[in-house]
């Protein structure tokens, strides 16, 4: 036992040393070295674009700047650690950030490098009119939208047609209509959930509600309205009874693989997410993936209105070193060229905030949710865009209780808004 | 020596037996069929009975994740870590745990109790200081970060176990080594030391299992791919809102199963160790 | 002998000196600055400032927080009871060597060699209303009535959490059999020619001589339960409508919100009741042990 402990802590110790001098070499080279901390790596469908794009990078500019990606495709967790750094007071060089309003505060410090002057230059044309609008507080923009949001309502057709539904519906009466026949049919109307952090699936059927009953404008001024306006209480009885009437058992609980994984398995006739999402779906269910037309949202009081919110934003720390701010600043800009993003978007199916010509497009699911996008009538920003990570875990937690009719939609926004 | 066995010795050993077979099954069988699922389609997973065996054995599982994450680095990340925290947190509470025990001095129960009271500390609340203290110490994103993190994290379980068996030690041994003209560091070293390493290897085994086990502060410690602890790959099926179930099972039998075999060639000198310990204490 | 004594004082200083060094910079400091912040409206990296008591009062008012709380107690008093008392009655079934005794105590503790995140993911999927393994065992076995959404519904995500940890008294039971048969045989024959039996033998003898190693893995067991957060995060992250919900989870969805001065106030009111809790049944047990 004791030989046997000698040697793996000789072993160890090697190695560590191995580690020492590996550590020390590079800090002696000269070149600007920034470090790209993503969730875009490993499994996620953007890891292989954004690989290329570094390594394309670095080509370039060899012996001057050299990017490393470092991070994990678990966007939770690395976005935790990454807040955790930034409260720290040493955010990463650049990474990739989950805007909220909540989080907008980080801007009033001067951890976040400030892009407003850079941005007035051509760099702005590059990205979707309007969208840096979404990523500026107090006039100041310190993050640069990139994935963005564009959920648009699946169906499955094979189910609709067992059913007997013609079309898709397009008034919230003909979407229960459409429920009511696939329950008779044997499959589940929607799919929903209240697990994970933020309820993905029903917080954008939720923000889908506000939005048709409230108009585009419905979250403006959310911290005065939530609690007061009655939308959200109309909205929350729509959801409660999707929850009550037409979803699986298990969607209380649930996390995205549970509300996913009826999708795939062709149990349920409609559903919410990402395009994402669509690569998934052909590769796993390819009949699934035959059968699903995207269409928009049932009108309620508003026409074609579209979920649409910056996903992910590219953040960096402020640099003291004007030549490493240079580089940072050349980086970004090289992500955000429209031939880089068309790469990026056309490799993972993501639709990102930089504007790029996107035909050519041979998917035929993509090519519809561009046609929603275009046909939109007003977008809005999904729901948990407005509150912290407690509230949108909040959300989820009274769901779970309102969704099991014990309580009431008033007292489920009411429950929410007790975190203000 | 055959006896009858009375009505009441019956039942006894009827509860005994079921007692022993409920706790087997109870730590298998959920591994079992862990291991079952993992080679299933997601599909499979989400459609046909949970039971039943895969359709087809999906190897492929297992394929993706090795390919996708650097399994083999992680593995050699997270050995030295263990290592390297079971060497030093053992030392240093060793010799904490010694002069606490053997030499009553004035504050040495109030010392005992703070340290052990680090037992009930939350570490999870501790995320934005341990992060500061690395960032100051220069360590931050190397595998020493985890190394003296684990170490200080370790110290109030480790000096708990090892002071426990040091004190039981007879108060005898070391009269008779001052006698014999023993100086306190040879006091330590030559008797105390080697009297207490079943404790020690008690201590020694439960740091190593957190190590290799720790996530939380693996994820906020470290962000280089170089660095990163075998933990860190049960996530990787995770990614942003989609979830590969039975790609996440495998992961997770593949983390799993170095810890097993291990176990499995080590095991009679992990549990002896810990029961060695108290049989001569 | 004053040398002695002097030189003593220096050597007891050296070989403290790393594990304080260590202790004072992972936790004395990092608690100072838990405790201290916890008085501030610190979030997000903007500046702090002082406001009192602010987030303890919030917190003590909020019902899920006082849920929180009660849950933790329930997890400390299910560990410290039942679980230890699952682990003793199997020490001291193992101590007497039954048949292939080796190889059960060796699987018994094969969870604690795995990570507890591992094992939460696998009872996760186990407990699933529609694909998981238990319903399908349930259905298969005739009762399918009993199926439930284990970890979506109120009333049984809990115990659910709960059970799927509590099992697990391979660790625990590997210390309490090394005291165990520590024990010297010949008070069992001794009792067994005075005609006790098993029950009896393990009632009088045992349990009074294992009473320091009881104290102490109880003393563990509860410390875990009241910073239980592990297992509940990754099963329910504190769900379904915080029926799940302990002080750590909650805690730890602030730190998620950056909100670091309410999730320090939390940290410190763990700090505080574990310190408490603990401390009283300590004294507790050892007083009523020291009767028998």
């Amino acid at each position: 036992m004791k030989k046997l402990a000698l040697v793996f802590a000789l072993v160890a110790l090697t190695m560590a040393m191995v580690f020492a001098g590996g550590s020390a070499e590079t800090a002696a080279e000269k070149e600007i070295e920034i470090k790209f901390v993503t969730w875009w790596v490993g499994a996620d469908t953007k890891a292989g674009a954004i690989q290329e794009l570094v390594d394309e990078f670095n080509a370039n500019h060899v012996g001057k700047i050299k990017v490393t990606i470092e991070g994990t495709a678990d966007a939770d967790g690395l976005a935790n650690s990454i807040s955790t750094q930034i409260a720290a007071g040493n955010p990463p060089d650049v990474f990739c950030w989950g805007p909220t309003v909540a989080g907008f505060e980080n801007y009033d410090g001067n951890l976040f490098m400030d892009f407003t002057e850079d941005l007035k230059g051509e760099w702005s044309e590059c990205f979707a009119d309007g969208i840096l609008d979404q990523a500026t507080y107090h006039g100041m923009t310190k993050s640069l939208p990139y994935d963005m949001a564009y959920t648009p309502i699946w169906y499955n057709t094979n189910i609709l047609k067992e059913a007997g539904v013609e079309k898709l519906p397009e008034t919230m009466d003909e979407f229960w209509d459409m429920c009511d026949k696939v329950k008779a049919a044997g499959y589940y109307p929607t799919a929903q959930m209240t697990g994970g952090n933020n309820a993905w699936t029903s917080m954008l059927w939720y923000t889908f509600l506000c939005g048709s009953i409230g108009g585009p404008a419905i979250f403006d001024n959310f911290e005065q309205e939530f609690p007061t306006n009655p939308v959200f209480v109309q909205a929350a009885e729509i959801l409660q009874r999707m929850y009550l009437e037409y979803t699986h058992n298990d969607a209380i609980g649930g996390d995205a693989g549970v509300a996913g994984g009826y999708y795939l398995a062709g149990k349920t006739a409609a559903f919410i997410n990402g395009p994402w999402y669509i690569g998934r779906v052909k590769n796993e269910a390819p009949e699934v993936f035959e059968a699903t037309e995207m269409g928009f949202f049932p009108t309620i009081n508003n026409e074609k209105i579209m979920v649409c919110s910056t996903l992910t934003n590219l953040a960096a720390a402020n640099q003291k070193d004007p030549a490493k701010r240079a580089a940072v600043i050349e980086f970004l800009k090289w992500l955000t060229t429209a031939e880089n993003a068309k790469k990026v978007a056309e490799s993972s199916g993501a639709v990102l905030a930089v504007k790029f010509d996107a035909s050519g497009n041979d998917n035929r699911l993509t090519a519809q949710v561009n046609d929603i996008i275009n046909g939109s009538k007003g977008f809005v920003n999904y729901w948990q865009f407005y509150v912290a990570a407690d509230m949108q875990l909040e959300f989820g937690q009274a769901l779970a209780a309102m969704g099991a009719g014990k309580i009431t939609p008033a007292e489920f926004v009411a429950q929410i808004s007790s975190l203000f | 020596m055959k006896t009858v066995l009375k009505p009441h010795q019956v039942v006894a050993k009827i509860f005994k037996w079921f007692y022993i077979v409920f706790f087997l099954v109870f730590m298998l069988a959920p591994l079992l069929w862990l291991i079952l699922t993992s080679f299933k389609t997601n599909i499979e997973f989400d459609t046909a009975n949970a039971l039943a065996l895969p359709k087809v054995w999906q190897f492929r599982n297992y394929a993706n994740a090795l390919s996708l994450s650097n399994l083999p680095r992680m593995f050699l990340n997270s050995l030295i870590v263990a290592a390297l925290t079971t060497v030093l947190n053992v030392i240093v509470s060793a010799m904490a745990s010694f002069v606490i025990a053997r030499e009553k001095f004035r504050g040495s129960n109030l010392i005992l109790n703070i340290l052990l009271a680090g037992v009930l500390v939350p570490i999870i609340a501790l995320m934005v200081p341990y992060l500061k203290i690395n960032m100051k110490l220069g360590i931050m994103d190397t595998l020493w970060a985890l190394i003296i993190t684990y170490s200080a994290i370790n110290i109030p379980t480790s000096i708990f176990l090892i002071h426990g068996f040091m004190q039981a030690l007879p108060k005898a041994l070391e009269e008779a080594a001052i006698i014999d003209g023993c100086s306190f560091p040879q006091r330590f070293t030559r008797i105390i030391l080697p009297l207490s390493t079943p404790g020690i290897v008690t201590a020694a085994t439960l740091v190593f299992i957190y190590c290799w086990n720790e996530f939380t502060y693996a994820m906020i410690l470290t962000i280089s791919e170089s660095c990163r602890t075998i933990q860190l790959g049960i996530r990787y099926f995770q990614t942003q809102f989609v979830v590969d179930n039975t790609g996440m099972m495998a992961a997770i039998v593949i983390t799993m199963l170095p810890t097993i075999i291990v176990y499995i060639f080590l095991h009679n000198k992990i549990i002896s160790g810990m029961t060695a310990g108290a049989v001569k204490g | 002998m004053k040398t002695k004594k002097q030189s003593n004082v220096i050597w007891i200083l050296i070989f403290l000196a790393p594990a304080i060094a260590l202790f004072s910079l992972f936790f004395i400091y990092p608690i100072g600055m838990v405790v201290g912040t916890s008085l501030t409206d610190w979030r997000n990296s903007v500046g702090m400032n002082f406001i009192g008591l602010e987030n303890y009062i919030k917190f003590f008012q909020n019902a899920n927080f006082r849920t929180a709380l009660g849950n933790n107690i329930i997890w400390a008093l299910s560990l410290g009871i039942f679980q230890i008392g699952m682990a003793t009655a199997m020490a001291c079934i193992l101590a007497r060597r039954p048949k292939g005794w080796t190889v059960y105590r060796t699987v018994y503790f094969l969870p604690s060699v795995i990570s507890g995140a591992a094992l939460s993911m696998m009872w996760k999927a186990i407990y699933n209303a529609q694909h998981g393994v238990l319903n399908a065992f349930l259905n298969t076995i005739g009762l399918s009535d009993l199926a439930h959404n284990w970890l979506g519904e109120m009333e049984t995500a809990l115990p659910a959490v709960i059970i799927s940890q509590i099992f697990y008294i391979g660790y625990f039971m590997v210390i309490i059999l090394a005291s165990r048969v520590g024990i010297d045989d010949n008070y069992y024959e001794a009792a067994m020619i005075d005609g006790a039996n098993v029950w009896q033998q393990e009632r009088f003898i045992t349990l009074p001589l294992l009473k320091p190693i009881l104290i102490t893995t109880v003393t563990l067991a509860l410390a875990y339960g009241l910073r239980h957060f592990e297992a509940t995060y990754l099963m329910t992250t504190g769900g379904p409508n915080h029926a799940t919900e302990t002080m750590g989870t909650f805690l730890y969805t602030k730190l998620k919100a950056s909100k670091w001065a309410e999730a320090n106030a939390i940290g410190t009111i763990i700090i505080i009741t574990g310190g408490l809790a603990i401390s009283g049944i300590r004294s507790l047990l050892s007083r009523n042990m020291d009767v028998e």
